[in-house]
């Protein structure tokens, strides 16, 4: 049988460039194109991002664990973590001009995952936090 | 990440090889702002060797390409990579930024 | 227009509030979670039927204990799982003196309506036994949480026992988390949480597939620190018999140390450590790298 793809690391910034290498090995394990691989990479870190920054504030940080899915026509990525829940709130997409001439916008960790993920959800359960990321191949 | 800054003239290169994320990205911003702060605000990225850019790296240098407009100046790149270029194409940055193909013709652009 | 996520401030309920339930809700939903609430309010050969499955039955079996029964052999298991209560406790104790336990399992409905693993315990009934649990004055020490009894906590460690050990294990750590997963999946839930007693728990537990809720980023720091140049390997000064200057090099080394107190030398105290087990998951964390016991 082959192994869990799944990886466990403190919540903590130096995680970041851990999950990439995870998905960019496991991506070429399974044939995945470096376009896919590339994506996922960078919709993990702005998710764990997120996570790492805000989601365990006020205690010693917990775990955030990676998890690949592969599957015959999509690859799914599914984040968790145990800190505080997020909830999904409507918001302007963010453009450079506004960010450049000081009009406030939200950043565009969130925006890079809409825009190279096929599907994202958010949900809260007992076993943690989870975003999950579905990539079409 | 590692970072090796170059006066070409008036013009500052500063050059970024590896990759970008949040936990890197806070040496760049000091890099730039400390740049800045000495009054050289002609600023070349040369992004030759930066394999991977997040947001984290982009937030730092719109700031970066912000405060030396201000100051009279601008912040150019030079050689984006294929995997950078995709993440400042989909923030639109490309529009704002003016690129070069390497260091050389982005210190020029200057004169 | 897109969908942004915001921090939350405050906790949610991970499953329905436990409450009794009639038997028509008992016989409709297979997926409906029960908290420990729901089946303490069963009668109680209803909940022995449940909770039979948390007690691997190689673990009677190897005592001679009849693992439908709950006895056998001069031993008699007991549980404890009042109505209106959110919690049960298992235990096999020692039939000379009760105060002495064999076995322990206690789960818990927590705040957000999870389910807490409150004990573990696990004594080879064979195995010699350590006064830890009492000081020199005949005091409670908690595990040596509270006091501690140095003398016998020595002559523990010597014996190659972990911090907080009354006796030596009886290798079923492994049996009892796989039967609470099973245990877990017949309640229709799907992790349970737990506190951490000692370095070597964690390290017990990380290994059998948890994860941190939090202080994973403790568990790596002391690792670092342990590590040639770090502060808690430069604190292993042997000024007492725990901080040998070997201690590093395994877990249990470590772990006593750790009890000892040295985690002062970088400013923490061993406390506000949570981990969670996801049923059917290892987490493969990892804070001790090739780690030794």
């Amino acid at each position: 049988m082959r192994d869990n793809l799944i990886i466990t690391r403190a919540a903590e910034l130096d995680a970041l460039a851990v999950f990439r290498g995870f998905i960019a090995q496991t991506c070429k394990q399974l044939g995945i194109a470096d376009d896919v691989s590339f994506q996922l990479q960078l919709a993990c870190d702005e998710a764990a991002t997120n996570v790492i920054q805000h989601g365990y504030e006020g205690m010693n940080p917990g775990s955030i664990m990676l998890e690949l899915q592969p599957g015959p026509k999509k690859i799914t990525m599914l984040l968790t973590d145990f800190g505080h829940p997020f909830e999904p709130v409507e918001t302007e997409a963010p453009d450079v001009d506004a960010l450049l001439n000081d009009r406030p916008t939200t950043g565009f960790g969130l925006y890079f995952i809409y825009q190279t993920m096929n599907d994202v959800s958010y949900f809260t359960d007992e076993r943690g936090n989870h975003l999950v990321l579905t990539k079409n191949l | 990440m590692e970072l090796n800054t170059t006066a070409k003239g008036d013009v500052r290169v500063v050059a970024v090889n590896g990759n970008l994320d949040a936990l890197t990205a806070p040496e760049l911003a000091d890099a730039l702002s400390t740049q800045l702060r000495q009054g050289n605000a002609k600023l070349v990225a040369d992004l030759t060797g930066l394999e991977y850019t997040s947001s984290a790296g982009l937030r730092v240098l719109l700031n970066a390409a912000k405060e030396a407009r201000s100051k009279g100046g601008d912040l150019r790149f030079a050689g984006v990579q294929t995997n950078v270029k995709k993440v400042l194409d989909l923030s639109g940055f490309m529009s704002i930024i003016k690129s070069f193909p390497d260091a050389d013709s982005a210190v020029a652009s200057y004169a | 227009m897109f969908r942004a996520l915001r921090l939350k401030q405050e906790s949610p309920k991970v499953v329905p509030e436990p409450k009794p339930l009639t038997i028509q809700e008992w016989l409709g939903d297979a997926q409906f979670p029960l908290g420990i609430r729901t089946i303490n309010a069963l009668p109680y050969d209803a909940k022995q039927r449940f909770y039979r499955t948390l007690v691997p039955p190689e673990l009677l079996g190897r005592l001679g204990i009849n693992p439908i029964l709950w006895r056998g052999n001069g031993y008699q298991l007991e549980l404890y799982a009042p109505e209106d209560s959110g919690k049960v406790n298992i235990s096999l104790n020692n039939p000379e003196d009760p105060s002495d336990a064999y076995f322990v399992l206690e789960l818990q409905d927590n705040s957000t309506n999870g389910i807490d693993l409150n004990l573990i315990l696990l004594n080879d009934p064979f195995a010699e036994k350590f006064g830890i649990e009492l000081d020199e004055q005949g005091t409670k020490t908690h595990w040596g949480t509270i006091t501690r009894n140095l003398r016998e906590e020595e002559r523990a460690m010597r014996a190659g026992l972990a911090p907080a050990q009354v006796r030596a294990g009886m290798g079923m750590a492994r049996e009892v988390l796989h039967q609470l997963d099973v245990f877990l999946a017949l309640c229709a839930r799907q992790a349970v949480s737990l506190e951490p007693l000692t370095y070597a728990s964690a390290w017990i537990f990380e290994r059998r597939g948890f994860a941190y809720v939090r202080g994973h980023k403790l568990m790596d720091q002391i690792h670092r620190e342990f590590q040639p140049g770090g502060a808690l390997r430069a604190a292993l000064d042997g000024s007492t018999p725990f901080r040998s200057p070997e201690a590093w090099q395994t877990v249990r080394g470590r772990a006593w140390a750790i009890h000892d107190g040295i985690l002062e030398h970088i400013g923490e105290r061993w406390r506000d450590l949570r981990m969670i087990k996801v049923v059917g998951k290892h987490a493969a964390a990892q804070t001790f790298p090739d780690a030794k016991y």
